[in-house]
């Protein structure tokens, strides 16, 4: 009966030992697994689908409806040089050029979830590569001003008349352009509006009676 | 990926609703355990039972060597796992008065409800207690103020503090957990049995 026991006993322990054995091997496999280093922020898949992805992009006309109606959650970085920036910025723009994209005080610009961050750049470039950046690297409301100063140029600055034949929404889209291009207070060169085709004003000399002269 | 809710891998509005549910396995495996009794429970002060010392123990280090392989998989960042801040006063003193509790009523706060759950009464009256020191503590929190504020290390770890790596500590750890055991069982076998 103790023998049985006993041997119960042992087996029982044997059990507690493989497992204790198979703890510390698993414990001691985390220091030898070879390490590598961890990249920053979202994964690499999730990081290919944002950038083929046309979502980040904002139109001139949008951003210029948000700037007139003075919103305040729209913050613009441009992302040019400083020259650059002096010659000609957006209004309340900050300059961040890329090289400083990572300077602690311009970066709590960029790397924050209260604004909406609209970048730009001349063209897509810069401000494209500044995004993928920030994407990468997790920052939120990161967005892209679709064509940049150029297009800020082409469609708010000056304008395009549409075309007589095209539609009522064109011409909609050019005045409130045209409107937006004034706010922005530069480019102007003149307003047009139509002159109404003055009426020539005939003047008739109106015969003077004549005063009967006697009479009979 | 993981942690699965902050990363919106699961909506927010499911956290209450999963917790729930690993309350309630929580709670039926404890009480499966046996840790719905306090004679179980107080048996790690006596050196007759030292079963909390085990489960405790082992949950740990199981957690602790899942979570670092996880994250080595990238499957849970570890980075973004909350990491309760260190009061050191208010810790060794809060300590002190629930090891006392724990002594003199046989139960932990998480198995008193288990117990009280299957009707024993020596729960219910310590859960009573629960309440007791809750509204004290409520009351009197004016005057604790100043320990419950006071030595604020932050968020702070053990391989923050003796400047380690997280693996050699987990595995200096699961070795210290087992010599424990063994320890305990030596210990165990020269008490004199209680039976319950």
């Amino acid at each position: 009966m103790s023998k049985t026991y006993k041997s119960k006993k042992i087996l029982v322990s044997r059990q507690y030992q493989i497992l204790a054995l198979i703890l510390v091997v698993l414990a001691g496999g985390l220091i030898l697994l070879p390490k590598y280093k961890k990249n920053e922020g979202i994964s690499p898949e999730l990081f290919v689908k944002h950038t083929l992805s046309t979502e980040r992009y904002i139109s001139t006309d949008l951003l210029a409806d948000r700037l007139v109606n003075q919103d305040p959650t729209v913050l613009l970085i441009d992302t040019r040089s400083e020259e650059e920036y002096t010659a000609y910025a957006l209004p309340n723009a900050i300059n961040i050029p890329l090289a400083k994209f990572f300077d602690e005080d311009l970066n709590a610009y960029i790397n924050q979830n209260i604004y909406d961050v609209i970048l730009y750049s001349n063209d897509n470039f810069y401000s494209n590569e500044a995004w993928m950046i920030g994407n990468r690297l997790g920052y939120k409301n990161l967005y892209v001003l679709k064509g940049g100063l150029n297009e800020w140029f082409n469609t708010i600055i000056s304008p395009k008349l549409p075309k007589e034949t095209d539609s009522q929404k064109d011409f909609e889209l050019y005045s409130f352009r045209k409107a937006a291009g004034m706010y922005f207070g530069v480019g102007v060169s003149k307003i047009e509006t139509k002159k109404k085709p003055t009426k020539k004003v005939i003047t008739v000399k109106k015969k003077k009676k004549r005063v009967p002269e006697g009479g009979c | 990926m993981g942690p699965l809710i902050p990363n919106g891998l699961i909506p927010m509005d499911w956290n209450y609703v999963i917790a729930i549910f690993i309350g309630m396995a929580f709670g039926y495996i404890l009480e499966a355990s046996g840790f719905s009794s306090s004679r179980k429970l107080a048996g790690v002060f006596y050196g007759y039972d030292f079963v909390v010392l085990k489960v405790f123990f082992t949950s740990a280090v199981v957690a602790a060597i899942g979570l670092y392989y996880m994250d080595y998989l990238n499957w849970v960042d570890i980075s973004q796992l909350y990491v309760h801040p260190t009061y050191l006063w208010a810790a060794i003193i809060g300590g002190m008065i629930m090891g006392v509790g724990f002594l003199a009523g046989g139960f932990c706060p998480g198995t008193s409800f288990c117990g009280a759950a299957i009707g024993k009464i020596d729960a219910m009256v310590f859960t009573g207690g629960i309440m007791l020191g809750i509204f004290v503590f409520a009351e009197a929190f004016t005057v604790l103020e100043p320990l419950f504020d006071s030595s604020n290390y932050g968020n702070i770890t053990l391989m923050d503090t003796l400047n380690m790596s997280p693996y050699w500590i987990i595995f200096i750890f699961t070795i210290i957990a087992i010599v424990s055991f063994g320890i305990s069982d030596k210990i165990r076998n020269k008490v004199k049995k209680v039976f319950y």
